[in-house]
């Protein structure tokens, strides 16, 4: 059922974001095999997930900042948060907000877990529990090595490139997931710089990345936050 | 015709109108057989579940009640898995193998799947209610937590990356208590919609799941693999698309048409085997086409008599019952057998007079066997009264048949002499006697159950597994459907009862608080309960009063915090949430099987478990209904083997007892040779249970039946022998029925299913060695008695 898969979107962003990871360690599956059964469209979707993925940085690790600008139905003022990110190829993504009010968002592939911010644990998701969980990621996965078949499984992809900048815009294939999630944006270069996420309900978040820097590993603070079970 | 009345007219009263009313009589009685024959095999409603063979456990009439309703639920459903790496693989494959299967010529139907319209509905069902659902671990975390770790929660929800999975607006749901609940509902399986279609992805493979009804009239089993082709052909088409696809398919029906397939095939084994077999015998023997046929004819009325009577008894006749009857061929085949031996023996005496001899120890023959046929139905089980009275009815059906009209259409030339006869016949006067036959047996058989009793070789086993008889690589597929989907176990469960829908639910409650702990360390992966979607009235109200003080406090403090001006939701419910309300709605259909309703006063239902960490965690899932009123652990296989092991024990006993009345009843007759006819049967039972003891055979159930079986035929070898002095003929009689007999149950103990096999092997051992045994009992009438 769909709430839970809903609720997962949170890895599903989570991942948008960082889209270099895994990008070297990913072969491109079936590509020869798959071109001969897919329409023009979509051939097109894979020239562009194809160009997206020549265009981003392949560090192992990459920090930022981040600003989120969210829209919540029956809020008089757009909620505006800011913290940093730290993504690290086959461990996942951690977002830790710092202001207004400091919490932890960690997301693997066999987890998602949200901290207070005095450390205590308030939210935890096992894939073992929810397999939709895994296969979110694996689709996630699927964007940065530009994995046609995984990614056109759940949505339609259309985007543009223009020099080293380049735009794609998501829409879920899956009439439940239509239901709720309009689209997803994303820009960037060689790292993702914005992304915009817009519900059907009129919902809406848009999240720009700063100062990101790719590296070779995590730093042990860093590391020590994927660490936490 | 007429020779036959003029002679015997001229030595006794001639074929009286007693003879023939009863010929009449006897044919009028089978042209009503052949009517019911006739629509019993064109209706062919045969059972095939195992369990139904088994007794319903005494204490616990519940139990089975229930067992019952949850098997019936599934008798009809079969799911299919296709799985490829690649999901559009899945797609395609699954696509193509549906085509196929709804255009084949086996009708299946498509089950119900959960549409986007019935999430829909379902959440507008829900939605009066949604303050008052609570999953167990949100209801403690609510009421543990302080008011200002809950607005904390509300705010980093707000201020996180993302955006929030919400079913309403912020302010109904601030800390996203309703998509929980919903997520713990949908963990009831692990198969997720996708595409329109129910998407599972484990061991790094992308399944779909396609489920599919029989409908009633396809249930039929003709003993053919139909739907295994039907689904094979489909399976073909699929593979064509997609080369490496693998399946997997589960589904009570499949289990059914094997286990049909299976018995079809032994009954034809045991039946025309043994068929075979005594044709063979009668033609050796007997050199003559008549003797043959009407042998083959006592046989057929025996049987379809015996399946006609069965089957108006029971309604329904167990595909077992019908592999136990076929070795009947090898048993009522004795009566036709001593007819003829006598009329070989004795060419002159005309038929009825000659009947009117053999009757009495006919009579006796029929009575200990069907003394010891009918003592297996005393086990209770429903399975076994169906073979006894199979049995019982078939032999009498054929013994009346030779009663009644072997004398006529005998038509007065008995069968010609044969050497083969002669020799079988002439064979006793060179078997040996055994001089201290009594002291001897006694001795032997104390020696022998002593060294049994003091090695304690004897394995016994109560294993439920002798009643599988499952088909091992379909038993394979289902635990992998069953472990892939997260489904729950059959075998194991607790049963609620209450004496109103309010007290089932707050008692489901009391347990599943319970189980809690047992989730978390691991024993069991999750549990389904009817109060998980329908709380108790009690837990709805205080629900409701905890959520909506929660929801008050954390605005209040998201206000303060963000200067905002949300007012709390507020949703009244217009009354509780009922399971009659619920029962009815499409949302309902993956737990509606769990609710038994009412009956007799009592309300009951089921809490099913899944992912039970194997039986190491079985004592904590039985710890955890003690003390809770009307809550009771079911163990199926357990409860199983314990009924198992208390009929071999009752039925050991009652077996001893059987010696006796046996020894007794013999006693009348013979008088004081009567042990002559009982020992070699008694001597015979303990040597089985040595040898099996050697060859470490379990020793189970059904072994202390056959030894029953053993008693009641292979006394008769002792009758036989003792009421006709050792006479030639009488000795034919005897050989060729026990190797008839034995060759039926010897061709029994091909069978696949463990009980048929170990009843057939038992008697495989048992009745040779009464054969041999018998003759070392004879009275010691001859001159060799003078010299010796």
């Amino acid at each position: 059922m769909t709430p839970r898969l809903m609720r997962l979107m949170h890895s599903l962003l989570a991942f948008i974001l960082g889209l270099s990871i895994g990008a070297q360690a990913l072969p491109v599956r079936g590509e020869q095999q798959a071109a001969a059964q897919l329409p023009a469209s979509s051939q097109q979707a894979r020239g562009l997930l194809q160009a997206v993925h020549a265009r981003l940085d392949k560090a192992p690790v990459v920090k930022g900042k981040f600003e989120q600008l969210k829209t919540v139905q029956g809020f008089k003022r757009p909620l505006r948060s800011t913290g940093v990110f730290v993504v690290a190829r086959s461990k996942g993504i951690a977002w830790q907000v710092q202001q207004p009010f400091a919490s932890t968002l960690i997301v693997t592939p066999d987890s998602l877990q949200s901290r207070d911010a005095d450390g205590a644990l308030s939210t935890q998701m096992n894939a073992s529990d929810e397999p939709a969980l895994r296969t979110v990621n694996a689709m996630l996965f699927a964007v940065m090595s530009a994995d046609v078949e995984q990614l056109q499984a759940m949505f339609e992809v259309s985007g543009q490139i223009q020099g080293q900048e380049w735009a794609l815009h998501l829409t879920p294939k899956d009439a439940l997931l239509a239901g709720w999630l309009g689209s997803i944006d994303v820009q960037g270069q060689a790292f993702v710089r914005r992304v915009v996420l817009q519900e059907v309900r009129g919902d809406r978040s848009e999240i720009r990345l700063l100062d990101a820097a790719g590296s070779a590993e995590l730093s042990p603070a860093d590391a020590a936050l994927f660490a936490v079970k | 015709m007429s020779t036959v009345l003029g002679q015997s007219g001229k030595e006794t009263a001639p074929p009286s109108r007693w003879w023939r009313t009863l010929a009449l009589l006897w044919l009028a009685v089978l042209m009503a057989v052949a009517v019911h024959q006739w629509h019993f095999w064109r209706q062919g409603r045969l059972g095939t579940d195992v369990m139904a063979l088994l007794p319903q456990d005494e204490r616990a009439p519940d139990v089975a009640q229930v067992t019952g309703q949850l098997s019936e639920q599934f008798a009809r459903q079969l799911v299919v898995m296709l799985g490829a790496e690649d999901w559009n693989q899945t797609r395609v494959a699954a696509q193509a193998f549906h085509r196929h299967v709804l255009a084949g010529e086996f009708p299946l139907r498509e089950a119900e799947m959960a549409s986007t319209a019935a999430m829909h509905s379902a959440l507008e069902f829900y939605r009066p209610w949604q303050q008052a659902l609570l999953t167990h671990a949100q209801r403690e975390n609510l009421m543990r937590s302080s008011d200002e770790q809950l607005v904390q929660r509300a705010l980093q929800g707000l201020y996180q990356p993302g955006i929030q999975a919400r079913l309403g607006d912020w302010a109904s749901d601030p800390l996203e208590l309703w998509p929980q609940w919903w997520s713990e509902r949908a963990a009831q399986s692990r198969a997720r919609p996708r595409d329109g279609a129910l998407w599972l992805q484990a061991d790094g493979m992308q399944w779909q799941v396609l489920t599919y009804e029989l409908p009633d009239s396809a249930f039929r089993l003709s003993g053919e693999p139909r739907l295994q082709t039907a689904l094979h052909g489909a399976l073909e088409q699929a593979r064509q698309r997609v080369p490496h696809l693998r399946w997997l398919v589960a589904g009570v029906p499949l289990h059914a048409e094997a286990a049909a397939v299976r018995a079809h095939k032994e009954i034809n084994t045991i039946g025309w085997g043994s068929l075979a077999g005594v044709l063979l015998l009668a033609w050796g023997a007997f050199r003559s086409m008549r003797p043959v046929l009407l042998v083959v004819l006592s046989l057929l009325v025996g049987c379809s008599v015996a399946l006609s009577v069965a089957a108006w008894c029971f309604g329904q006749l167990h595909m077992l019952t019908l592999v136990f009857g076929a070795s009947l061929v090898g048993v009522a085949v004795d009566y036709g057998m001593h007819y003829f031996a006598a009329r070989q023996g004795s060419p002159h005496v005309p038929p009825h007079q000659l009947m009117r001899t053999l009757m009495p120890v006919l009579g006796m023959a029929l009575t200990t066997s069907s003394l010891a046929y009918f003592s297996l139905g005393m086990a209770a089980f429903p399975g076994l009264r169906q073979m006894a009275l199979l049995s019982v009815v078939g032999l009498a059906a054929a013994m009346m048949t030779v009663m009644c009209w072997f004398p006529w259409l005998d038509a007065g030339r008995g069968p010609q002499q044969s050497r083969l006869a002669e020799r079988i016949g002439r064979s006793l006067d060179f078997w040996p006697r055994w001089r201290h036959a009594g002291k001897g047996t006694v001795a032997v058989c104390a020696l022998l159950a002593l060294a049994l009793w003091g090695s304690g070789a004897v394995r016994v086993q109560d294993d439920v597994r002798l009643l599988q008889n499952a088909d091992a690589q379909l038993l394979a597929q289902q635990l992998q459907v069953a472990r892939l989907m997260g489904l729950p176990s059959p075998a194991q469960f607790y049963l609620v009862r209450g004496a109103s829908e309010e007290e089932v639910l707050q008692r489901e409650e009391r347990l599943t608080d319970r189980l809690q702990p047992l989730i978390a360390q691991g024993h069991i992966s999750g549990y389904s309960a009817v109060s998980d979607w329908v709380p108790s009235a009690q837990r709805q109200t205080q629900q409701l009063a905890l959520v909506q003080r929660v929801q008050e406090t954390v605005l209040a403090g998201v206000n303060a915090h963000l200067d905002e001006s949300l007012a709390p939701v507020v949703s009244r419910p217009p009354q509780v949430l009922t399971v009659g309300e619920w029962i009815h709605q499409p949302v309902a259909a993956v737990a509606r099987a769990l609710w038994l309703g009412e009956s007799q006063g009592v309300f009951r239902s089921v809490v099913t478990l899944r992912g039970i960490d194997g039986t190491q965690a079985l004592p904590a899932l039985e710890k955890a209904a003690q003390g809770l009123d009307g809550v009771a652990w079911v163990d199926k296989p357990a409860e199983i083997s314990s009924l198992l092991r208390r009929y071999r024990v009752s039925m050991t006993g009652l077996l001893v007892l059987g010696h006796a009345l046996v020894l007794l009843a013999l006693c009348g007759r013979f008088g004081r040779e009567a042990w002559r006819a009982w020992m070699p049967a008694a001597l015979a039972s303990v040597l089985v249970v040595v040898i099996m003891a050697l060859c470490n055979m379990p020793w189970q159930l059904f072994n202390v039946l056959a030894l029953m079986l053993l008693l009641g035929v292979g006394v008769d070898y002792g009758i036989f022998l003792l009421a006709y002095k050792g006479e030639p003929h009488a000795w034919l009689a005897v050989v060729m029925g026990a190797v008839s007999t034995w060759l039926s149950f010897g061709l029994l103990g091909l069978s696949e299913t463990p009980a048929l096999k170990a009843f057939g092997s038992t008697l495989m051992l048992g009745l040779p060695m009464v054969l041999i045994l018998a003759p070392l009992y004879r009275v010691q009438t001859t001159g060799k008695l003078q010299v010796n």
